[in-house]
């Protein structure tokens, strides 16, 4: 069944339907917010609220967009919210727990976990816009004509936090190599 | 031979290329959440909006700004709580027990948080003992142990609901793998009221 199709048995009152929606994208979701907020607590309150959201709004979803981009739209705005709410609070960012879980992992993956480390952690170093620029863009895998239609930048600006986002990367991660 | 310019052309590396395959294979690698996440979630968001959409036919309050200010001071009290009597609970009804004593939990923390936007509060239940599945239940979802699932944390004893809630005072309690139900002894709790004994938590509508 389509998303089109799911949404519109969610209009119809069909929680199952909306079921359905949350388990294709719930990982996502998660996933995203997880590498944007660097704590897996803080992403899953944000996708559950994001989820929230598109809810009680899936009578306002244009059935033109991807359903995945308006998730996205939602989730974005959602994870800056939870930025700037986080105030005063210690940030406690991603690498940390990503070390963690791949502590475990078997012996051909420590190498490939040991990177990723690494590259979450310069990650969580960069401004929240670029890192999200750069997670729509590498991770997403989105055309800037689909990063503009999340985040409402125009696609000139999201070509530049990209660019220096990625400058900025490759910056950390040579100092951590020398 | 020596016009043949492509045999003297070497790509060299397109840095970009390579650190977005560095990202891509990074976030691949992403943990993923644990079986049935999805399912709470959606489970939470359903029951939690059939929530707000009760509260909004109600009427509701309109935040007002002092009640950032009271809600800051009772979730200090909340969390201090210094008027606590040690091993209190037990109560009128036999099937509710304080976490303390509840298989072999030594401690119980649990933690209720204002969420900044002032109209959420996200209950955390850390549980020692083993349990396949836990709900918060209070009078903001009728006391069914199948409207709020908690969702568990990887990795810990953790469990966590964010449930949307109108300002005032709520009642609430939780319930172990749909049978046993808990208070947090080290929480506000308030006399029985037909539900077995249970925490209060006080929300209010402004910024922390």
């Amino acid at each position: 069944m389509t998303d089109a199709e799911l949404v519109t048995r969610t209009r119809d009152g069909d929680t199952d339907a909306f079921g359905t929606l949350v388990s294709r994208y719930y990982e996502a979701c998660r996933r995203f917010a997880y590498h944007m907020l660097g704590d897996r607590s803080d992403a899953e309150d944000v996708v559950q609220e994001t989820l929230m959201r598109a809810y009680r709004a899936i009578a306002r979803y244009d059935e033109r967009d991807q359903f995945r981009g308006w998730l996205f739209r939602i989730l974005t705005n959602q994870c800056r919210n939870a930025l700037t709410a986080r105030g005063r609070r210690t940030r406690r960012f991603v690498q940390d727990e990503l070390a963690i879980d791949q502590a475990h992992a078997p012996a051909a993956g420590l190498q490939l976990g040991v990177e990723h480390a690494a590259l979450s952690r310069a990650l969580a170093q960069l401004d929240a816009l670029q890192r999200e620029a750069i997670l729509l863009k590498y991770a997403e895998g989105l055309e800037y004509t689909e990063m503009s239609a999340i985040t409402g930048v125009g696609e000139s600006a999201l070509k530049m936090r990209v660019k220096r986002g990625s400058e900025r990367l490759r910056a950390i991660l040579g100092t951590r190599d020398e | 031979m020596s016009d043949d310019k492509s045999m003297l052309t070497f790509p060299s590396p397109d840095e970009d290329v390579v650190l977005a395959a560095q990202i891509a294979a990074m976030y691949a690698a992403t943990p993923t959440p644990e079986a049935g996440a999805a399912e709470r979630c959606a489970r939470a968001v359903i029951a939690g909006s059939m929530h707000a959409s009760t509260r909004s036919s109600l009427g509701g309050l309109r935040p007002r700004w002092w009640w950032g200010a009271v809600a800051a001071a009772l979730l200090v009290a909340v969390t201090l709580r210094p008027w606590r009597a040690i091993g209190r609970g037990g109560g009128a009804n036999a099937s509710t027990t304080t976490l303390s004593d509840a298989g072999g939990v030594t401690q119980p923390t649990g933690l209720v948080t204002v969420l900044a936007n002032g109209t959420a509060v996200r209950f955390d239940l850390r549980l020692p003992a083993t349990a396949n599945e836990v709900a918060i239940v209070g009078d903001f979802n009728g006391w069914d142990e199948n409207a709020t699932p908690m969702l568990h944390r990887n990795g810990d004893d953790s469990w966590s609901a964010q449930v949307p809630l109108t300002p005032g005072r709520h009642v609430y309690a939780f319930v172990i793998d749909g049978t046993r139900w808990l208070v947090d002894p080290l929480a506000p709790q308030v006399p029985d009221s037909g539900f077995g004994p249970s925490n209060a938590v006080v929300v209010e509508g402004g910024t922390q």
